[in-house]
């Protein structure tokens, strides 16, 4: 493994010139002088990427005199940085000498610095290629899970966001290629992501804070889906799968082809999912009685579909393209009932999306630029949630998001650049859920990263800062009936939940308020890399990150039905007086600030390869939800008419109580580490372990909660030309660090495995595999779901697919 | 969007939070006007809560004959909002189950469109939040072959769609409510036949109690393009799924309406009655009384509080009709007298939005509203106002228009346009009295209420 511009002499022979033309040509080899085909070489200065053939060689033209950072990147191989210098009218060859690594190492492109697994002070993770393929899932959060430090929040096999070291939702930011995903999966954890894995090219993910990058979403992390949509590159190209899965009968196709001529690329994706409802190895309610009742989780099926066209101008400097994407997904909200152990209401979900986006990168000739990034999106998003068959609330997002990154050429050593970052989103809900009121945020960020190698010692620095502005004109404080279900047992449940008869003759009073806040987050990081013996680094980072709290932490005041709660904002607070409950919070609103160290150790190359990270977060008015103890009126019925009818009101009879949740900032303390090693045992077998683990606390004494237990997990992978065969076996353990009002949750062992066998069919190459997830068929409850007591992960699943690239 | 004032009457500001210098964050927040909500009984059913509501007669929409354009119209200062012109002629128009939208149906072209009257009410669980805002054409387009009947109830529209035997269309039934319009919704829950047929379809919660056609062999229709049974079907994934049919029962079947519990079709042998009782749903018959010997319920009018419905006996196409009233409850039909002008005949009828008066329009520009007195065998109807609504001559009344009236969907009003003199009047049907009236420049074809309605106790 090779850091940064680290020229390694032994890598490489610069040989004496033959020909007079501004070509670079050679050959990539492994260490033991075997050529390596298909390694792709990418000159940093400029935008050209180039392929090795089937002997290892590759040739770069129309090269003009300078200095080159040379990337070398091949699957099984650590990567390779090597500066070389190119003086006028020469032909160059040169050799590069990649060495083997145990773990793969693939470069993240969310940011506009390189950073990958091995290389980089924070830590960071990819998923892409084959093994993407293998774990991808019908939802984000659970295609991620099994990368060390990312678990999901699984919602019923419908939703799921990645929950990074312990943190999610607003603190966890979800782009596609880098532009904010914009929908609103960040409110609750029963909306799903608008993004899909089956047709993208990789995920990356940021484990820690990162609002260096992105801003104030991204304290926690960030989680990058990458498609090809944009096409940098018309090398024709493609991809298509079809699977069907047993438990929950899923039939997936999708496709992903690239094309172009001359300097026109061409890109499209599509897939179709359809899910039913999935079996599950016992009773999925926690409460329900007896062996009798179904195995199948209710209202878990899903149906959603998309395609992306793009097309781009590429150059010799850059490319710049558009695409445009129609995402479509409607899916059962399992668990939302409000009939307790009457028949469950079939709520769903029916969201969609049209995002455009415009990226592009620029290379110059110039003596200050160097590169320009550019990145543009617009989407317009729309989720209704219905139930008997009428929308019961619709929520909107419009969001608009520029970012350009200038990267300057060298100064005085130093590689960096500059970031500016605009972004503004309206969000509004409208219905029954509409517990946040319509709102604006603005943000415009300025950042910047510079990095320099001194020696065998990379160091690495970023700051930022950040204008944001939430405005809500019409913030709502209405005078609701909390109440203490202690205090009033039998009369609370005879009562009919009809408003008047709960005010009967009160005067009410909503009060309503204009919002509008301004925050200037600051964010800075400082980190190094140090090779300090051949083979092996260590790297620290330390960051001061801030982040404005979101519109749904401070404004809401309403039922929240994916949750079941009754969601308060930190504006109000509990005001211990009878008549009134809530009223305006006199606490001052604060940024959340993260102070985080994160240490990490790694052996990059050889047949046995590790990475090891600690970290600690202290977190200063960390945002969360508590329980206040009182429960308020969900008011929410199934009557969409301009009437009550009398079924309706009987059956909604005492079970519209939610409890009372109220958000508030205490200053909170996160740590834990992650492991990953791995072993070659030798060309066929390999072997990976990870592990890891998050503590989170408040200062002053209590867990978080929905907190990701302790996880091991082994894989065992058989790899030979044909055939591929992988075993994985997790075991997340018991959790009992548990917030006041949770339950413990056992510990479970998911025993997945894969097989597939490469064919060529007419020319074409094409695997067919087979797949195996939960093969014990064990009875799995997520600690940091949602649903835990409602729904459990899946039975046992068996999978066959067919998988064609060309 | 909101019509509660802006005026600050105070002004909070908090701001802080400096975090070792570095950060800031900055809360300004302005107090505006509270919503009190006084809980008053004041006809408001159970949405008595006024948080957010508006106020408001609320809008009329009328077709202005000449320029085939709708004119909307704000009933609480009588001011144009804005005119949409139509783009095809021979429109059939009325609202949309919560009054929020007109309804512009086309037999010819199949299409069926929605204008916004921008008068609306959302329950947002705490609080009913009403909107006012500028009426506008929605993007919804819903298409079918031959959309005839239109009805309303409890919120939702359901349009049939007759479908067309040259073209080998068959006929089939969409459901919207003002909600699915809004979204534009891609989702509209469908009942789809296999035949064409002239039909009728009533949206009860997720019901749909629409009529069926048999086999012509089988049919006891004399013309076997009107259905001759009734079926109930479950709304399951956006598709009407069939859960029972009541085969034959009802011949010749035209005109349909419901109340929250029954549904009745006109048969020419009398009137079908199907509602559910104890979770089945159940059918009876009521026979014609003597006086229909000639003429059958070919229209029914029915309210969703109302536990009785009046049919219309008429000739195809208008005429001298026969009122008669039918009681599901007690299975019994019988004869209302119904008073009209000289030589004139009804030409539009309605129930007002209590439910307590039932009102004619005829030819000479009489509004006559019945009234009903007792309960159960002896409720009867009788002639409560009669008011002439133009001292003009029925013989000028321009060509291809006659009166045109809406009730209000929140008020015991009805608005009647009089193309004769232009003008468009009030009545107030309490008092009996004509309490408004406003002069049009335009001759006046079409006339629908529009926002947000309200339903009365029973």
């Amino acid at each position: 493994m090779r850091q940064k511009y680290l020229a390694v002499a032994v890598c490489c022979a610069l040989q004496v010139p033959t020909v007079a033309a501004e070509t670079i040509s050679g050959t990539v080899l492994d260490d033991k002088g075997v050529p390596v085909t298909g390694a792709v070489l990418r000159v940093e200065q400029s935008s050209t990427r180039v392929k090795t053939n089937e002997s290892g060689e590759f040739s770069i033209n129309s090269v003009k005199p300078g200095t080159y950072s040379v990337h070398v990147m091949a699957p099984g191989f650590g990567h390779l940085h090597q500066d070389i210098v190119v003086d006028d009218g020469r032909h160059f060859t040169v050799d590069f000498v990649l060495t083997p690594s145990s773990i793969e190492v693939i470069d993240i492109l969310a940011t506009p610095i390189h950073l990958s697994v091995m290389e980089s002070a924070s830590p960071v993770s990819v998923l892409s290629g084959e093994t993407l393929r293998r774990q991808q899932a019908g939802t984000l959060g659970d295609s991620l899970e099994k990368l060390p430090g990312v678990q999901s929040n699984f919602h019923g096999n419908v939703a799921s966001t990645p929950i990074i070291r312990g943190l999610s939702g607003p603190r966890v930011l979800v782009t596609q290629n880098g532009l904010d995903v914009s929908d609103v999966s960040r409110v609750g954890p029963d909306h799903a992501v608008a993004s899909e894995a089956s047709t993208s090219q990789q995920i990356e993910v940021l484990r820690g804070p990162a609002t260096l990058f992105f801003g104030s979403g991204a304290i926690g992390g960030v989680v990058n889906v990458v498609d090809g949509r944009v096409p940098s590159d018309n090398t024709t190209r493609g991809e298509w799968t079809l699977e069907a899965d047993s438990v929950n009968d899923q039939k997936l196709a999708a496709v992903n082809a690239t094309t172009g001529a001359g300097n026109l690329g061409f890109y499209i994706d599509g897939y179709w999912r359809e899910t039913d409802d999935y079996d599950t190895p016992v009773a999925p309610d926690n409460d329900e009685e007896g062996q009798n009742a179904p195995h199948v989780v209710k209202n878990s099926a899903s149906d959603s579909n998309g395609i992306t066209l793009g097309t781009s101008y590429i150059s010799d400097n850059g490319y710049v393209g558009i695409a445009l994407e129609r995402f479509n997904r409607e899916y059962g909200i399992p668990g939302h009932s409000h009939g307790g152990e009457e028949a469950e209401e079939e709520v769903y979900a029916d969201l969609s999306q049209t995002k455009v986006q415009i990226l592009g990168e620029y290379s110059f000739n110039h003596t200050l630029l160097q590169r320009v990034q550019f990145k543009a999106g617009h989407t317009s998003y729309e989720h209704a949630e219905i139930e008997q068959d009428v929308t019961g609330t619709l929520f909107e997002n419009d969001t608009d998001e520029l970012r350009v990154s200038l990267m300057h050429q060298p100064l005085a050593g130093w590689n960096g650049g500059v970031s500016l970052h605009y972004k503004t989103s309206d969000v509004a809900a409208v219905g029954e859920e509409a517990f946040t009121p319509p709102s604006t945020a603005d943000m415009f960020a300025i950042g910047i990263m510079e990095e320099q190698r001194f020696g065998n010692v990379l160091v690495q620095l970023g700051a930022r800062v950040e204008r944001v502005t939430l405005d809500a004109a019409n913030t709502l404080l209405p005078a609701i009936a909390a109440h203490d279900h202690d205090e009033e047992d039998d009369d609370d449940h005879d009562h009919d939940h009809d408003h008047d008869d709960e005010h009967s003759d009160e005067t009410t009073v909503t009060r309503v308020f204009d919002v509008s806040q301004e925050f200037t987050p600051v964010s800075f990081s400082a980190g190094v890399v140090w090779d300090f013996t051949e083979g092996y680094n260590v790297g620290l980072s330390v960051s001061r990150a801030q982040r404005a709290p979101s519109a749904s932490e401070l404004l809401s005041f309403g039922p929240h039905i994916g949750t079941r709660t009754y969601e308060v904002g930190a504006l109000f607070a509990l005001t211990g007086d009878e008549e009134s409950a809530l009223g305006l919070s006199q606490q001052a609103v604060d940024l959340e600030t993260s102070n985080n160290i994160d240490l990490t150790l790694r052996k990059t190359t050889g047949d046995i390869g590790f990475v090891l990270n600690a970290f600690y977060n202290q977190v200063d008015n960390y945002y969360f939800q508590s329980e206040t103890g009182l429960f308020a009126e969900s008011g929410h019925d199934h009557d969409h008419g301009d009437e009550h009818d009398h079924d309706a009101e009987d059956e909604h009879d005492h079970d519209s109580e939610l409890p009372v949740y109220l958000f508030s900032s205490h200053d909170a303390v996160l740590h834990g580490f992650e492991a990953q090693a791995a072993w070659q045992v030798n060309a066929e077998f390999n072997a990976q372990f990870f592990a890891d683990y998050v503590r989170a606390k408040l200062k002053d004494g209590g867990d978080l909660p929905r907190t990701p237990p302790l996880r091991t997990g082994l894989q065992l992978n058989y790899q030979t030309e044909s055939i591929s065969a992988h075993i994985d076996v997790t075991r997340y353990h018991k959790q009992d660090d548990i917030a006041e009002y949770e339950t413990e949750t056992n510990g479970y062992t998911l025993v997945d495995a894969f097989v597939s066998y490469d064919l060529n069919v007419l020319s074409q190459d094409v695997s067919v595999y087979l797949k195996g997830t939960n093969l014990t068929d064990t009875e799995a409850r997520v600690h940091s779901s949602f649903l835990k007591d409602l729904a459990p992960r899946p039975g046992r699943s068996i999978g066959v697919g067919l998988r064609g690239y060309f | 969007m909101t019509k509660n004032n802006t005026l600050s009457i105070l002004a909070l500001a908090i701001s802080g939070a400096l975090l070792g210098g570095c950060g800031d964050a900055e809360t300004n927040i302005i107090e505006k006007d509270p919503i009190v909500d006084d809980h008053d009984h004041d006809g408001g059913g159970e949405h008595d809560h006024d948080d957010l509501t508006i106020e408001s007669a609320g809008r009329l929409a009328i077709l202005n004959a000449d320029a085939n354009a709708l004119v909307i119209v704000d009933l609480d200062d009588n001011q144009e909002l804005d005119t949409f012109p139509l783009a095809s002629e021979g429109n059939t128009l009325t609202h949309s189950g919560g009054y929020r939208y007109v309804v512009v149906s086309n037999r010819a072209t199949g299409e069926v469109t929605f204008i916004d009257g921008g008068l609306w009410r959302e329950d947002h669980v705490d609080h009913l939040h009403d909107y006012e805002q500028v009426p506008a054409t929605s993007d919804l387009t819903l298409t079918g072959s031959r959309p005839t009947h239109l009805v309303k109830h409890d919120g939702q529209l359901a349009v049939f769609y007759d479908g067309d035997s040259d073209a080998g269309l068959p006929a089939s039934v969409q459901v919207v409510s003002d909600t699915h319009i809004a979204a534009e919704s891609s989702a509209i829950p469908t009942l789809a036949y296999t035949v064409n047929m002239h039909g009728v379809a009533e949206p009860m919660d997720d019901y749909l109690i629409a009529t069926v056609r048999r086999d012509d062999a089988e049919s006891t229709s004399a013309n076997t393009i009107l259905p001759d049974s009734v079926g109930v079907f479950h709304l399951h994934d956006d598709e009407y799924e069939e859960e029972v049919v009541f085969a034959g029962e009802c011949p010749d079947l035209h005109g349909a309406a419901s109340s929250e519990t029954y549904s009745v079709f006109g048969c020419s042998d009398g009137v079908l009655i199907v509602h559910q009782h104890d979770g089945e749903w159940e059918s009876s018959k009521i026979d014609n009384t003597d006086s229909l010997s000639s003429v059958r319920v070919g229209s029914v009018y029915g309210h969703h509080h109302g536990d009785y419905f009046i049919g219309v006996a008429s000739g195809h196409g208008g005429g001298e009709a026969t009122l008669v009233t039918i009681d599901p409850e007690t299975n019994s039909m019988r004869d209302v007298a119904l008073e009209l002008g000289d030589d004139a005949v009804p030409v539009s009828y309605a129930f007002s939005y209590s439910g307590e008066y039932f009102v004619v329009l005829d030819s000479s520009g009489r509004l006559t509203a019945l009234h009903s007195h007792g309960e159960g065998d002896a409720q009867h109807w009788d002639t409560e106002v009669s008011l002439a609504v133009t001292s003009g001559s029925a013989a000028d009344m321009p060509d291809g228009l006659s009166f045109t009236m809406a009730v209000s969907g929140n008020s015991d009003h009805v608005y009647i346009s009089n193309p004769i003199d232009k003008t468009m009047v009030r009545v107030d049907l309490d008092s009996g009295v004509i309490d408004g009236e406003v002069s049009l420049d335009y001759l006046a074809e079409t006339v629908i209420w529009l926002g947000i309605a309200e339903t009365e106790h029973e």
